[in-house]
This record gives structure tokens, C-alpha cells and sequence, in this order.
């Protein structure tokens, strides 16, 4: 998934020119060793910006179900207004975080894909 | 909206931001290294497709 913040930055990551398809066991060994290297710090992330997309969808979801301008909207409002002041607060750097992770997920994900086709490629020619 | 340029003050402006689609989390590569798939053992009734 891509963000929809287009940067110069987007031409093409770092990493598609790093991991290139798969040739040796050894090269297997080391992509693996650099997707674990990371691999905690992008489930610690993830788990962190889920629970905070996960509070805020709830609101949301409250929200909609009520009547705009009625006290109850209003107070859910509020609540939204003061979650996200208690987010910034406590989490700076959210959207920095948040974006390492997109970026981490995607990296990931590349360096699997390589391993899983090498895997696969590897599965046929033993067939 | 460019990330990081400031709060959004507007309620719907901040439930957009907050609540965009998150793709679950990708699992680890669980498989081992191994220096060769698991082989399986050849069936013993092979050896009736070869009537002599």
C-alpha cells in the first residue's frame, strides 16, 4: 500500500535496488538475517499505530451513528479532539513512526516476496 | 494534507487522518533454511508398477 503523500522520495526505494532476485542459498541465508533484523522493530510499530487507528475508527464509527449537533455527537467530538491531543502528547513522533512503518512494511515485503520465489523456483527444479 | 505540517483542528479533518486503512501485519518467514526440501520417501507399491 502506498501513501498517498507523494515526495520526490517516491521515484524508487532503497531497498529494490539492494534485494534483487535471489541466486544462492547463502543469499537466502543473509536477506532472511536483514528481514529479521527488522522485523521486531516493524511488529512493534504496527501493533502501535494499529492501536491508535483502532481507537480513533471507533470513535468515528460512534460518531456516525449519532446526529450531528446533537449533545451526544458533540461529546463524541470532544472525545476525538481530546484523543488526539493525548496522542500528540504522548506520541511526538506518530506520524514519523507511522511512516517508518509504511515504509519497513513494504520493505519487508519485498525481501519476502524474493525469498518466497527463490523458494518456489528452488520447489520446481526438485520436482 | 502533507504529514507532520501542523494539528488539524477540524474534527473530520483529524478522523480522516486517524482512521485510514491499516493493512495487517506481515508474518514472519517461518520457513528454515534448508539445505534441501524434504524428500519423500518412495512408496514400496512402486515397485508393482514394474511387473517384470
Amino acid at each position: 500500500v502506498q501513501s498517498t503523500e507523494s515526495s520526490s522520495k517516491l521515484e524508487m526505494p532503497d531497498y529494490v535496488a539492494k534485494y534483487t532476485p535471489l541466486v544462492s542459498l547463502d543469499q537466502r541465508q543473509h536477506y532472511k538475517d536483514d528481514f529479521n533484523a527488522e522485523y521486531d522493530e516493524y511488529r512493534q510499530l504496527h501493533a502501535h499505530v494499529e492501536s491508535i487507528t483502532r481507537r480513533f475508527t471507533q470513535l468515528d464509527a460512534q460518531s456516525r451513528k449519532l446526529t450531528p449537533g446533537t449533545k451526544e455527537h458533540q461529546k463524541v467530538q470532544e472525545e476525538v479532539l481530546k484523543e488526539y491531543k493525548k496522542m500528540k502528547h504522548h506520541n511526538p513522533s506518530y506520524h514519523e513512526e507511522k511512516q517508518r512503518c509504511e515504509y519497513l512494511h513494504n520493505k519487508l515485503a519485498h525481501i519476502k516476496r524474493l525469498i518466497a520465489d527463490f523458494d518456489q523456483r528452488r520447489a520446481q527444479a526438485w520436482c | 494534507p502533507v504529514e507532520g505540517s501542523g494539528d488539524p483542528n477540524c474534527v473530520d479533518e483529524i478522523l480522516k487522518e486517524m482512521t485510514q486503512s491499516w493493512p495487517p501485519p506481515l508474518t514472519a518467514i517461518h520457513t528454515p533454511c534448508k539445505t534441501e526440501p524434504s524428500k519423500f520417501p518412495f512408496p514400496t507399491k512402486d515397485t508393482h508398477a514394474f511387473p517384470s
